[in-house]
């Protein structure tokens, strides 16, 4: 119980950490995800909506883990506290779409993108001569995944007739299965479904399209070269740790262990690569202009592609992936048909899983 | 190599292309063998239609600075000037020049600018014959 508490509040501090420092990680010129010129980036608009984003954010955070907190206590159903950590994500998107519509207001009102020269960016070596995919960040994962394996031939003799499929909240078993093959290697094809869908993420940020500053096109080249790598060896490494947690998991259930601290084997790997990869991505964001002459250019207006500030749409773009503009990493096209097919396979895989697990 | 194409000006996309590639090629940034992205990437990165960015590497390819291969792609050829194409640099450096002088430049100035674009194109290029 206290496990399911910690992990839900390590979730939420994450959550609204990450919500607060976000406007000073985003791009300057792309203020709660409205496109902005260069010059506007410290309008007294765009000030003070990231003053009161940031109360409000904190406002309605608290309140929501302490509903969370109250509802919990009352009820005693753990089900409710990742409920509290989706009721502060949707808090914290309402504040973002507030702020979002004020700066296009003023924006708009004030005619900001008059006279500007926009233009587009591009680096054409990203094509020509791409960065080095990390394949050794590749290899950790297969590893575990063979060693759950072998781990899991050698023990299978000498596992329990009934094995523990799924441990509530409070670390006892409430799922059950008499013992079979499908039953004991579950979890290695969760392994091979998690690593399988990271990589080809990897793989897809990497073939992706760049959103370079017009203004400083080398120093943001540059930056987005080294942003790429790192994160694909962010989403690597989090494979990695999935996978550790999954023979972690499996070693509990061969064992037929039952302790309290079981939630902790599958939570404390996973939280730890989230909280590093989120670190690393954060850290990183923002683009540099060091000693880069400004090329008199703005970046063209494309907030018309962008719905509710957060949800990339359009047609003419044949990239499946692009940059997100309020958050870290990249979003989907949601115009590229591509993109309504992959939705499609990632909900198969996800359904063939639980069915797979469900029915063992 | 970094394209940057301006949105707002007059000169229409292809051929700010053609212009930033040819610049590219002159600067030494470009070399020959270089090789340039497939025509549906470059078009995929900018954004825009395939066509405008096909239209450039067709423009370029006419030129002799380019040659298209269904293998390799777009790379980068070295060519020798013959005389249609000097008449024809002529005529148009020619328009540029008179547009320097109606608006009434020195011709110092004009000679100074001209001698330091040839100059911040590098060595790599040949010099002008005696």
């Amino acid at each position: 119980m206290i496990v399911a508490i910690a992990v839900s509040s390590a979730l939420s501090v994450l959550v609204l950490a990450l919500a607060l420092v976000l406007p000073s990680l985003n791009s300057p010129t792309v203020p709660f995800g409205v496109r902005v010129p260069a010059q506007r980036a410290a309008d007294p608009t765009v000030v003070r909506q990231t003053r009161t984003y940031r109360l409000r954010v904190l406002g309605s955070g608290i309140l929501a883990a302490g509903f969370g907190i109250v509802m919990f206590s009352v009820t005693g159903e753990p089900l409710l506290l990742p409920m509290s950590v989706l009721l502060i994500v949707g808090a914290w998107y309402g504040c973002f779409f507030l702020a979002n519509h004020e700066i296009r207001a003023a924006k708009a009102a004030g005619g900001w993108y008059e006279g500007m020269r926009q233009g587009i960016a591009v680096d054409t070596e990203l094509r020509t001569d791409p960065p080095r995919f990390p394949w050794l960040w590749l290899a950790p994962a297969p590893i575990i995944m063979v060693a759950t394996v072998v781990i899991g031939a050698i023990r299978y003799p000498s596992m329990p007739t009934t094995l523990n499929l799924h441990y509530g909240a409070n670390g006892v078993p409430d799922r059950m299965a008499a013992k079979s093959v499908a039953a004991a290697f579950s979890l290695v094809f969760v392994q091979v479904g998690i690593t399988a869908l990271l990589a080809f993420i990897a793989a897809a940020v990497f073939r992706s399209r760049p959103d370079l500053d017009p203004a400083h096109p080398v120093a943001s080249a540059r930056w987005y070269r080294r942003y790429l790598s790192l994160s694909a060896k962010a989403l690597l490494g989090l494979a990695a740790m999935i996978d550790l947690a999954m023979l972690g998991a499996s070693l509990l259930m061969w064992t037929g262990t039952i302790t309290p601290w079981a939630p902790l084997v599958v939570a404390l790997p996973i939280l730890t690569a989230v909280v590093v990869a989120v670190v690393v991505l954060a850290r990183n964001n923002r683009e540099r202009a060091d000693g880069d002459p400004d090329t008199g250019l703005t970046h063209r207006d494309d907030d018309r592609y962008w719905h509710g500030g957060l949800f990339y749409l359009n047609r003419e773009d044949h990239a499946l992936l692009v940059p997100r503009r309020f958050g870290l990493g990249w979003t989907l096209n949601l115009g590229n048909p591509r993109t309504a097919i992959l939705l499609a396979g990632v909900l198969a895989i996800i359904g063939l899983l639980i069915t797979l697990r469900f029915s063992a | 190599m970094i394209l940057n194409v301006d949105l707002s000006s007059e000169v229409p996309l292809y051929q700010q292309l053609r212009d930033r590639i040819v610049e590219a090629i002159a600067e030494g940034v470009l070399t020959e063998g270089s090789p340039l992205p497939p025509i549906r990437a470059l078009a995929a990165d900018f954004g825009i239609n395939f066509h405008t960015v096909n239209k450039a590497y067709d423009l370029l390819r006419q030129q002799g600075l380019i040659r298209l291969n269904r293998k390799t792609g777009a790379v980068v050829t070295s060519t020798i000037a013959d005389s249609a194409f000097r008449e024809d640099w002529t005529a148009r450096a020619r328009t540029l020049l008179s547009e320097a002088v109606a608006r009434g430049l020195p011709a110092d100035e004009v000679l100074t600018t001209c001698r330091s674009l040839l100059a911040s194109f590098g060595t790599s290029q040949p010099e002008d014959t005696p």
